[in-house]
């Protein structure tokens, strides 16, 4: 049966499992849905901008929504596999603060033992709870910084080099086919006789300017 | 995914390769691995161990681990925006010089925009619920709205680290859905008014 207090209690917990133990995580999720939320919005602020001319718009638009799904894309490729990265530089005790050094070493831990390999987890030791907390901590706190760094890195340089050229390429195609629909309008022109047709030829090829004139 | 690799050899059927199954996400967790290997060896030397003794550094760490919500993370990715992506439109020679102009007129109002807004409501939120998820033994006995202000605590035991983080997220997700009224509400107009001012102000060889 639906219960709504159960529904909000199981939907606290959630909350406070997966993410109180990992804010990384959080702002990677939150950082998606927002971007998504955000480029919903500018699509339609230059759709009804008037005062941005149709052909820019054209080029404007196709970006905005390029912005918005690289966004996504180079959060969940660029962003999580940094923060991933930095989560492994402290679960492999490559890296680490000297509470958790000191503590490898009385475990009689060092490279030759596994530290610095990827199959090797500081949190599956048999006593790892005595280096919990600062463990806890100092790995929080890489993770917020990887994450950090990476969303830099997709956000503010790789979307914005991806997202324009994916824009104008589309803008050179749509602006192709514009012309394309001109020029068939253009192909038998109406209104005006052979006689006035030569003319104005004559008048426009016999100026000394005319070198381009191929026959 | 399963291949079974079968050839026709003189009258009778010869499995060449026995049923071999080649698991796609089984080689995408290899490469991770080898990859992320790599990586970690590049970091400082292979069999080298990397230490961050400063005390100030390692303050600095903890602090960012506990205390930088979604808010400040908003707030140095708009920060980092507002010096790259300005320049990166500005070198943008696939588009004409007219068009290039008014992209990075709009990339800069709606940074500003985008930044401004986010960050305010972001904190906004985190406060409110802040509001609703007093610790129940700091409150005054009999006080007024003593069950309000514990309305949105967990029911699951929580440190105080876990529950600042239980906050930083319930309020970046209470945010998001004010966000999808100010986005069109306060950004899509606010990046309007700025994109045309700086379009009417800017230089027009950009």
């Amino acid at each position: 049966m639906f219960r709504p207090d159960t529904v909000f209690r199981n939907f606290k917990n959630t909350i406070l499992t997966k993410y109180g133990p990992n804010p990384a995580k959080m702002l990677i999720y939150t950082g998606v849905l927002g971007w998504f939320l955000s480029s919903a919005a500018q699509v339609v602020a230059i759709a009804v901008n008037d005062k941005i001319p149709k052909e820019q718009k054209m080029f404007l638009i196709p970006q905005e929504i390029s912005d918005g799904a690289i966004n996504v894309l180079s959060f969940f490729l660029v962003t999580s596999a940094i923060k991933n990265f930095a989560s492994k530089l402290v679960s492999t005790g490559k890296l680490a603060n000297p509470k958790i050094r000191k503590f490898l070493n009385e475990t009689g831990l060092d490279v030759k033992k596994g530290l610095g390999q990827t199959k090797f987890n500081i949190e599956k030791l048999a006593n790892y709870d005595q280096i919990k907390d600062d463990y806890k901590s100092f790995k929080n706190g890489i993770d917020v910084i990887g994450m950090t760094l990476g969303s830099i890195l997709s956000c503010n340089i790789i979307t914005p080099i991806l997202r324009n050229k994916v824009a104008a390429d589309r803008q050179q195609k749509t602006l192709a086919e514009l012309h394309k629909i001109e020029q068939a309008k253009l192909k038998s022109p109406r209104g005006i006789s052979m006689d006035n047709y030569c003319k104005s030829a004559a008048l426009k090829y016999s100026s000394p300017y005319s070198g381009s004139l191929k026959i | 995914m399963n291949f079974t690799v079968l050839t026709y050899l003189g009258g009778s059927m010869v499995s060449v390769n026995k049923l071999r199954n080649i698991s796609f996400s089984r080689g995408y967790a290899r490469f991770a691995r080898k990859a992320t290997q790599l990586g970690l060896d590049l970091c400082g030397g292979k069999n080298r161990l990397l230490n961050i003794n400063s005390e100030g550094k390692n303050k600095a760490i903890d602090w960012i681990g506990k205390n930088l919500s979604s808010a400040e993370n908003r707030l140095i990715l708009g920060a980092s925006a507002l010096m790259s992506q300005p320049f990166i439109d500005a070198a943008n020679k696939d588009v004409d010089s007219e068009t290039r102009r008014i992209s990075v007129c709009r990339t800069v109002a709606k940074i500003i925009a985008g930044t401004a807004t986010g960050y305010s409501i972001r904190k906004l939120c985190i406060k409110t619920i802040d509001a609703f998820t007093k610790d129940p033994a700091k409150l005054k006995e009999g006080a007024k709205f003593n069950k309000l202000r514990t309305c949105l605590l967990p029911a699951l035991k929580y440190t105080a680290d876990e529950l600042s983080q239980y906050k930083n997220a319930l309020g970046t997700l209470l945010a998001l859905g004010v966000m999808v009224f100010t986005n069109f509400l306060i950004d899509a107009p606010l990046t309007k008014f700025l994109t045309n001012v700086f379009a009417g102000k800017g230089d027009k060889n950009v």
